[in-house]
């Protein structure tokens, strides 16, 4: 089967990150694949490993998230698109979409895949968005995807079970990063993404948004709580009598 | 008059407790901007639950009665909300955040030409758009984020608002909707690991969460002894859904569940960002962890340094004992 993965590259959301002026403010600047993206690659990969199925990947992004591309392409994948944008450049997941649905007309994959949310935003809409505008059946939020025949097995992580459904191709789904751990590329695979093609195009048209982020603000605090102190015997005693008021 | 709509998810016949905040919460809007408050409700027999959303302040309800929405599959909702949007056309359709709604926001942004917010803490009308408060950065920070459109979508995470009672008349419309299997294109085979007619884990009142200090089947045990006299749901940190010990149904956090009971009890769990991002607007917070430093003691109410195997034997008993705790 023939599989693209939509990637991101996204701020590391465990490097320090401070607001200022109700900007977010990324001094150390490092930035990564988007984990629930990582996923998606690994899952694609597994599942093509040993057959003549092939794995693509595409992102959007100004010229230095190559590197991003680089790096699904060094854990495997075999080729990669980059629809290059200006750098600050805000999408929401609308224009994103809209992007992406562009890029698929005239390919003929048989999965698309995506990470269930960016980290960054953690807003999960693309994968819905992008199946919708290319009349793709889809499901979301996927622990586990298997190939039967031409259909896609997803079992995806519901509200009150695991649900197994299966999708005739081409089809889309969004990953969850509950689905494998993601290979670390060794060097063999660092340096042989460097030879893998790259199809670069910048955008010509960037389609309007239609959220706005205004401002990032620090989360809203608690009221300070405290410690009960003593013996173990002593402090249930102490919490029950707690709870009983309050 | 704009029509504000809300979604009413359907658990165990009855409305979810989420869907009743949502609702509450549209109630109010409506009313400051002389609104109709609706609601739509997607189920085999839906118009059965109007009268308990009337208690609840809808004037009218749209109920789209199908079998096809008995369990979860993301074309025919998507199909049955465009349904009831053409028919009651608000301005704004509001969710109770789930898995299923996650499922489905986004292809029906598409289809209908909505602006969408997803998984709000807060949301406002202002100067004719929405202005939402979303966590963002792995729920490191809130975004004030706008959205404008004839109609805007959008979805809030559960505990952001109370359920509050406000009782109205109410009409019932049926919306005509049909479903033809052979354009579904996909396939529910089975639902496994199904925690249906359970004490919800997003509904619960009280909750008991298990982290990676739960190291056995003795601490699970005590864990779940703690939740069974307590009538308590159990959650958990994503750490033990991993290690096996807890089902991925139980997991709390930003890409788990989001709860708010009166009463949170966290057991062994450290409280990264992750975790409390799905459990902070939970009423009273109490956190049993043997390292003072960890970050759960920010946000608990009160704080227990101790061991969880010497200290739940005992909390387990004095709850027996007084039958009754009211959280």
């Amino acid at each position: 089967m023939k599989f693209c993965v939509c990637i991101k590259q996204v701020p590391d959301v465990t490097a320090p990150i401070q607001i200022r002026d109700g900007a977010l403010s990324m001094d150390a600047g490092r930035v990564v694949l988007n984990a629930y993206d990582a996923s998606a690659v690994e899952e694609a990969l597994i599942l093509t490993d040993g057959t003549d199925g092939e794995v693509d990947v595409v992102l959007i992004g100004p010229e230095k998230a190559t590197e991003t591309i680089r790096k699904a392409l060094a854990m495997g994948a075999g080729r990669g698109t980059h629809l290059v944008i200006p750098e600050g450049t805000e999408l929401d997941s609308g224009a994103v979409s809209h992007i992406l649905s562009r890029n698929f007309e005239g390919h003929t994959y048989d999965v698309i895949l995506t990470g269930k949310q960016a980290q960054d935003t953690d807003a999960g809409l693309v994968g819905g968005m992008l199946a919708e505008r290319l009349g793709l059946p889809y499901a979301t939020n996927a622990v586990g995807l298997a190939i039967e025949g031409d259909q896609l097995v997803v079992t995806r992580q519901g509200d009150t079970g695991q649900e197994i459904i299966a999708l005739p191709t081409p089809c889309l789904v969004t990953c969850s990063n509950d689905m494998n751990n993601p290979r670390i590329p060794n060097l063999k695979g660092v340096m042989g993404a460097k030879k893998k093609p790259v199809d670069s195009t910048p955008l010509a048209e960037i389609p309007r948004s239609t959220i706005r982020v205004l401002s990032y603000e620090p989360l809203p605090s608690r009221a300070p709580g405290r410690f009960i102190e003593g013996e173990p015997a002593e402090q249930v005693a102490e919490l029950v009598g707690l709870l009983e008021l309050s | 008059m704009s029509t504000i709509l809300t979604y009413v998810a359907i658990q165990n016949g009855s409305p979810s407790r989420a869907s009743l905040e949502v609702l509450s919460h549209a109630r109010q809007l409506a009313q400051a901007g002389s609104g109709v408050c609706a609601a739509v409700v997607l189920a085999p027999g839906a118009s059965g639950v109007a009268n308990e959303l009337a208690r609840y302040g809808a004037q009218k309800v749209f109920a789209v009665n199908h079998p096809a929405f008995s369990r979860h599959l993301n074309t025919p909702v998507v199909a049955g909300l465009e349904a009831a949007i053409a028919q009651a056309r608000p301005s704004l359709l509001v969710f109770p955040s789930s898995e299923g709604v996650k499922d489905v926001l986004g292809a029906l942004a598409v289809r209908t030409g909505a602006a969408v917010l997803p998984d709000v803490a807060s949301f406002v009308v202002k100067d004719g758009g929405v202005e939402a408060l979303r966590p963002v950065m792995a729920a490191k920070f809130m975004a004030r984020t706008r959205a404008e459109g004839d109609l805007v979508l959008v979805s809030v995470r559960s505990g952001s608002y109370e359920a509050s009672e406000a009782p109205t008349e109410t009409t019932v419309e049926e919306v005509a909707f049909s479903m033809d299997e052979s354009t579904l294109r996909q396939t529910l085979r089975e639902i496994v690991g199904s925690t249906a007619g359970a004490v919800d884990l997003v509904d619960a009142q009280v909750v008991v969460a298990a982290g990676r200090g739960v190291k056995d089947e003795v601490g699970k045990q005590l864990v779940e002894e703690l939740a069974s006299v307590l009538g308590a749901a159990i959650g958990s940190s994503r750490a033990v859904v991993e290690s096996g010990m807890f089902a991925a149904t139980a997991q709390i956090g930003q890409t788990g569940k989001v709860v708010s009971p009166d009463l949170y009890i966290g057991v062994g769990i450290s409280g990264a960002i992750q975790h409390v991002a799905g459990m902070s607007n939970s009423r009273t917070i109490v956190a049993i962890n043997t390292n003072p430093d960890a970050p759960i003691f920010d946000v608990a109410t009160y704080g227990i340094v101790g061991d969880l195997y010497k200290v739940l034997p005992i909390l387990i008993e004095e709850i027996k004992k007084k039958a009754v705790v009211v959280a």
